[in-house]
């Protein structure tokens, strides 16, 4: 199987999952999880203190999926570290092995369980992009020479069903300009929707991999569309879950999942996908299958 | 002008444990408008401190009490009501209270009040923050919008993914800074101007604690 970068730039259809670290030193259930996902995908992303809640950092959980084979996507935000701490864990990720990075501003400190803390937001994630693109040109932030340059690929996020959408689309730009090759979108649905987004996003020089959130239930899609700002699941989606029952949900919301995967590829809508499955990748495999990916 | 909130009265009356009489500054300006320094936010204050045994020697009403040496000449007419306080009691921001610091070299003085932003008075008593004195303006860049201080994450270049039918993620009662910036730029035929990538922040224009002296303009002969 390709490397993330490998095949996205050979345009084969790429299929990255996502791994958010535990609270706490236990990680054998996170590292099953991620076994289950050998040979299915081409990358795998680490997330960075995710909903800004204390985890093992994705630096060293990045370093453990590399050694188990994976080609890992590490995770980096702007929330907790400044400009010296940012461009010292890109080289510190270089010298690991880890050869894709994924810029982001980071979700605020509000969101989580350290809501006293400080939040830092010294770069954010259109500079954090050009920062990457520095360090890999051989010069530190400020122009310095480095002994030795990163060789990091280095992507960003893009939130297709942002309201309102053009300030949104404006930042997807600069991040192009920033230096991003790639992108991976936050959870999208309504594929008629996505298709308007992609044909704007297609007159750029840029991959993207859409993103599919695992619906485990209809309480699950209820949330999302109530409380998470740039996700909306249609009804259409959530009476299909509800018509599932409680035993059938998760079956259901795996079948949405693997359809909308199929069609993403079929209709060459986006360069691949990005599974997001929460705390269920060992469920990935079967999604791919499902979606007729081997 | 800078926003004060009144501590709760249990933590002022925690502060002052070891005082017996206390002297009370207000201020003229800004903790006036809040209404956290004003001659009734005193009076308040002096009723509230006798009900818990403490001695009210007097209180004198600042003109701008962060004015370290006109406070001083202000304060002389009442030196025997200041001499007979163990505490003074500034009703004001942490500015005007260190200006009183400075005053009273072997006094001890307290703050009542916490100093929280530099505001807007929008309406009457309501004030909002649009500015975080970063030392380096860039609202010609934003629509005249200040970013750095209206996005929680001081976001320099664009909305991330929370913002939320035009609001913000990290409160609904806070409108996406972004969203704004977009909406003004457009009306105003600036948009271009927007997708320049604005760099970092220069944070040693921030860099506390900050001295800046006038010099006197020698004039032209």
């Amino acid at each position: 199987m390709k490397k993330f970068k490998e095949a996205l730039e050979s345009g084969e259809f790429t299929i990255t999952a996502e791994c958010g670290p535990p609270k706490g030193t236990d990680i054998e259930e996170m590292l099953s999880h991620a076994k289950h996902l050998l040979g299915k995908v081409h990358g795998i992303n680490v997330t960075d203190n995710q909903s800004a809640v204390v985890r093992i950092g994705s630096l060293g959980v990045c370093r453990l999926l590399s050694e188990m084979g994976h080609d890992p996507i590490f995770q980096l935000t702007c929330r907790d570290r400044n400009r010296l701490a940012i461009q010292s864990d890109l080289m510190g990720a270089h010298i690991l092995g880890i050869k894709n990075v994924l810029c982001m501003t980071g979700d605020h400190v509000s969101a989580g369980d350290h809501k006293t803390a400080k939040p830092v937001y010294d770069f954010e994630s259109v500079q954090l992009l050009q920062c990457v693109g520095k360090l890999n040109s051989g010069t530190d932030w400020e122009g310095n020479a480095m002994k030795g340059a990163t060789n990091l690929y280095q992507g960003a996020v893009v939130t297709p069903e942002s309201n309102p959408l053009e300030p949104q689309m404006l930042k997807f730009e600069k991040k192009i300009k920033a230096g991003a090759n790639f992108f991976q979108t936050q959870a999208i649905y309504d594929m008629d929707n996505f298709k308007r987004f992609m044909d704007r996003a297609r007159k750029h020089d840029v991959k993207v991999l859409a993103g599919i959130l695992l619906l485990k239930n209809a309480g699950m899609a209820n949330f999302l569309n109530k409380f998470v700002p740039g996700i909306t699941v249609p009804q259409e989606l959530i009476d299909k879950l509800k018509a599932a029952g409680k035993e059938g949900a998760l079956d259901a919301g795996m079948d949405i999942a693997a359809e909308q995967v199929r069609i993403i590829k079929e209709q060459g809508l986006a360069d691949g996908a990005h599974v997001m499955a929460i705390g269920l990748e060992d469920k990935v495999p079967d999604i791919l299958q499902r979606a007729g990916i081997a | 002008m800078i926003i004060t909130k009144a501590k709760e009265k249990g933590d002022v009356v925690a502060t002052l444990k070891d005082v017996k009489s206390v002297f009370l500054i207000g201020c003229s300006e800004c903790a006036s408008l809040c209404g956290t320094g004003s001659p009734e936010a005193l009076a308040a204050m002096k009723e509230t401190l006798e009900a818990e045994g403490k001695k009210v020697t007097g209180s004198m009403m600042a003109k701008t009490g962060c004015q370290v040496l006109g406070t001083k000449v202000e304060l002389k007419p009442a030196k025997e009501e200041i001499d007979a306080a163990d505490a003074i009691l500034v009703m004001s921001c942490g500015a005007g209270t260190q200006a009183m610091v400075e005053v009273f070299k072997d006094k001890r003085v307290y703050p009542a009040n916490d100093t929280t932003f530099l505001g807007n008075m929008t309406r009457f008593q309501q004030f909002d923050e649009r500015c975080s004195m970063c030392g380096e303006c860039i609202i010609d860049k934003t629509g005249g919008i200040c970013p750095v201080t209206t996005c929680p994450k001081g976001i320099l270049n664009g909305p991330c993914g929370g913002t939320n039918n035009g609001m913000c993620e990290v409160s609904p009662d806070i409108e996406c800074a972004w969203a704004k910036i977009y909406a003004r730029m457009e009306r105003t035929g600036e948009l271009d101007k927007m997708r320049e990538i604005v760099p970092p922040k220069d944070y040693s224009k921030k860099l506390s604690p900050k001295v800046w002296v006038i010099e006197k303009k020698k004039e032209e002969k």
